[in-house]
């Protein structure tokens, strides 16, 4: 059973944007069912890293589309991304700080994070961008 | 930042701008001396005349649409000589302009004299002869100071030309 | 070669200081001399345009007309003139200096060739427009130019008949030469201004507007000089009159006393040599050969990062090749790219906390790869208090101390801002110091401006908000300024030891 299971809503209209929400929900998934399979801590720590660079990555391309397409809502979505990034990295700290995870609550976090932000940031840009 | 500083600064510039805008000036010549300009372009005789064709031949020609003359391109070189007051201060061969050798030949000299009178020769030898000359000029001036003095050269109107 | 270059560098830095206290850092203007270079060009163009609706072509009609300005309208074209001049003047200042710095602090070798190279018809160019504005004022100094350039053409076998012959005396200036000198004077610059075009086409964003301070003070001063000391005329030409002494404006004319002591051909010669020398510079001794940035497409989406930060133009973005749903792809020109890693630094991928699998950015320097980087920041942590990413043109050398570990970059700007994030939040050290060149001075040209303005979450990738701004000092200083560094690096220690007390 996926964690995040891929909606429509999801969708923004770009083949690019669209294949790399389903390759970080794809990451994402994979981090839960490791960690229902009690995953060592250190392989939890080494996805999240892996998360974060694409996450990264991720943004940087919707920002770029973003601006090209001179969307108004840039700076709210700009500032958005800012903060999963810097809440994702604490998440990596923390996990790595404790040297255990706490995989109830991490599961959460990465869904409502990204599942709420592809259903309001990501949702809009879609509609903007037609 | 300093103001100050920046102004004192701004204001050299400016001052290095100006001054080396006009100044120190230059002396280009003494303005007591006379300066004689020698320029002329003459085409000189060719090496070798042209061989003389017959007219049936000249007229083969012409009905072609041939040159009707046949001729060794190259020419002399050109002999000058400048005389101030008997002396010679200028003697030179011009060798002709152009990759043949077929051009005219250009003489341009320029030479700082005392101010005053003189008496200058110019001659010039265009053809193959060996000695003496086929353009000569001689003339008594009054050269003033600070002034140029040109001699030129024009074969239709009768040779040199003083100035 | 080096020697004459280290002694130059060395020499600037010196007469430098004095600028850099009076303007700032920022502002001096040793770090626009390119761009005054524009500015004094456009305010050249601008007066020679007023000018030119005053001037009448004609060998009689000229030194009227410019007498007219210089005296009648003094306060508008008389200005004007004087501006025209004096600013023609100060771009041969800037941009000889321009010249030196560029040589001496080597911004010219291997693939930056481009700028140095087209830079020379441009001087060419300079001074070819300067002679001809002071031909067509047809003053005595006009007369002595006009005898003296054509003597020296002359020299060269172009013409059949002397063009000197055109001024041999008052009966033989023809109204046609004098048109010919003004089509110089006009179409000169304008070709020149397609020349500088080119001249900046592998520098992103060139800087070819000085800052306003700069504008407005030398403008000002240029104008001030006009008021106080009018450009004049010297005396009608008269081609029957030998000229005697004359007011040289040395910046343009220098080498032409040369011609009453070295026989024009041989002149010729020298200039042709010069020039020959200068075009070879960015060849002799030949630069290293650096790998250029290497893309790889694994790690890439097309973001444009890289695209938008390079300083070179190296990098241009080319239809997806890999099949991938993704539009675009960073493709490095190897011939351009100065490896200066500024794109790595701009990288989204260049994150030290991705660890599964090797460490491999979407693009990346193969010779200074950031797997390295993480290990030499990793290494010894525990020993180290502050880490010091520094710049290989600065003098770090003297950094080297207990507790402080320096880590060498071909730039700063090749420092991704995660990396300021992942040695503080993961312990490796207390603080961490950014040590680069002057601002606006970068080596690698926008390396430290691109740097100040990530760590200030002004350009991607932003610095992670929860990094604390105390532990980060950035410290720009031009090159010999160990000791400036170094109490830089003292006074941020102390710094630190206050934060960790609290």
């Amino acid at each position: 059973m996926s964690l995040i299971t891929w909606k429509d809503e999801f969708s923004v209209g770009v083949a690019a944007v669209d294949l790399e929400h389903r390759e970080l929900i794809e990451l994402i998934n994979g981090l839960d069912g490791d960690m229902q399979e009690h995953a060592t801590q250190t392989t939890v720590v080494e996805t999240l890293g892996e998360i974060y660079a694409r996450i990264s990555a991720h943004f940087a391309l919707e920002e770029k589309i973003m601006r090209d397409a001179g969307y108004d809502g840039f700076a709210a979505h700009k500032q958005d991304h800012e903060r999963l990034l810097d809440e994702l990295l604490d998440v990596i700290d923390s996990v790595d700080d404790a040297g255990r995870y706490d995989r109830a609550g991490l599961s959460r976090d990465l869904d409502r994070w990204f599942s709420e932000h592809f259903r309001t940031h990501d949702a809009r840009l879609h509609q903007k961008l037609g | 930042m300093n103001r100050v500083v920046q102004a004192f600064l701004y204001a050299a510039f400016a001052a290095f701008v100006g001054y080396l805008s006009v100044a120190p000036a230059y002396q280009y010549a003494d303005p007591e001396i006379a300066v004689i300009k020698l320029s002329l372009s003459h085409a000189a005789e060719r090496v070798e005349a042209c061989v003389k064709l017959t007219p049936q031949q000249i007229n083969e020609r012409a009905m072609k649409g041939e040159p009707i003359n046949e001729c060794e391109r190259e020419r002399l070189p050109l002999a000058v000589e400048l005389d101030v007051d008997g002396a010679t201060v200028l003697s030179l061969a011009a060798v002709p302009s152009g990759l043949w050798k077929d051009g005219p030949a250009s003489v341009y000299e320029r030479l700082a004299i005392d101010a005053g009178v003189h008496t200058i020769t110019a001659r010039l030898r265009d053809s193959a002869r060996e000695t003496g000359w086929d353009y000569a000029y001689s003339e008594e001036v009054s050269l003033a100071p600070g002034r140029y003095f040109t001699i030129t050269f024009r074969a239709e109107n009768g040779g040199f030309e003083f100035r | 070669m080096e020697l004459i270059k280290r002694a130059l560098a060395h020499a600037f830095a010196r007469f430098e200081a004095v600028f850099e206290y009076a303007f700032g850092q920022r502002n001096t203007p040793f770090a626009w001399l390119g761009a005054l270079g524009w500015y004094f060009y456009w305010i050249v163009a601008a007066t020679g345009v007023y000018l030119y609706i005053f001037f009448d072509t004609g060998i009689t009609d000229a030194y009227a007309s410019v007498e007219y300005m210089t005296h009648d309208q003094w306060y508008a074209a008389g200005i004007m003139r004087s501006l025209h001049r004096y600013a023609s003047d100060a771009l041969v200042v800037v941009v000889v200096l321009h010249i030196f710095r560029e040589f001496a602090f080597d911004r010219l070798r291997g693939r930056r060739f481009f700028a140095w190279l087209t830079g020379l018809p441009l001087l060419a160019f300079i001074y070819l427009c300067g002679i001809s504005g002071y031909w067509l004022v047809w003053d005595q100094l006009a007369q002595y130019i006009a005898v003296a350039t054509t003597e020296w053409l002359d020299t060269l076998p172009l013409f059949g008949e002397p063009i000197a012959n055109n001024f041999l005396n008052s009966t033989t200036l023809g109204g046609r030469f004098f048109t010919l000198m003004v089509f110089i004077h006009i179409f000169g610059p304008l070709f020149m201004l397609l020349l500088m075009w080119v001249h900046i086409q592998r520098h992103s964003q060139a800087k070819v507007n000085p800052p306003r301070p700069l504008a407005i003070g030398t403008l000002a001063v240029l104008v001030i000089l006009s008021l106080v000391f009018p450009a004049v005329s010297q005396g009608p030409a008269d081609l029957d009159v030998v000229p005697a002494e004359l007011g040289f404006d040395w910046f343009y004319l220098a080498g032409y006393p040369l011609l009453d002591l070295v026989p024009g051909g041989q002149l010729w010669l020298y200039l042709f040599a010069a020039f020959l020398v200068l075009a070879v510079l960015p060849w002799i001794p030949p630069a290293e050969r650096v790998p250029a940035a290497a893309v790889n497409l694994e790690n890439c989406n097309g973001c444009t990062r890289c695209f938008d930060d390079c300083p070179f133009g190296a990098i241009n973005m080319v239809p997806r090749s890999d099949g991938r749903a993704y539009e675009s792809e960073p493709v490095v020109n190897v011939n351009q790219c100065t490896s200066c890693g500024i794109c790595v630094g701009s990288c989204p991928t260049s994150t030290p906390f991705r660890r599964s699998g090797p460490l491999q950015p979407g693009i990346e320097l193969p010779d200074r790869s950031i797997a390295d980087l993480r290990d030499e920041l990793v290494a010894g942590t525990g020993e180290t208090r502050v880490i010091v990413f520094a710049c290989d043109t600065g003098d770090t050398d003297e950094l080297e101390q207990d507790g402080v570990k320096v880590i060498r970059l071909p730039c700063v700007g090749m420092l991704p801002p995660s990396f300021v994030d992942f040695a503080l939040a993961r312990h490796h050290a207390e603080g961490v110091m950014i040590a680069g060149c002057a601002e606006g001075d970068c080596q690698h040209r926008l390396g430290n401006d691109w740097t100040i303005e990530r760590m200030a979450r002004r350009r991607d990738p932003y610095l992670r908000q929860r990094v604390d701004e105390r532990r980060l000092c950035l410290s720009w200083l031009p090159r010999d300024s160990t000791r400036r560094r170094q109490r830089a690096l003292a006074e941020f220690r102390v710094t630190l030891s206050e934060i960790d007390d609290e």
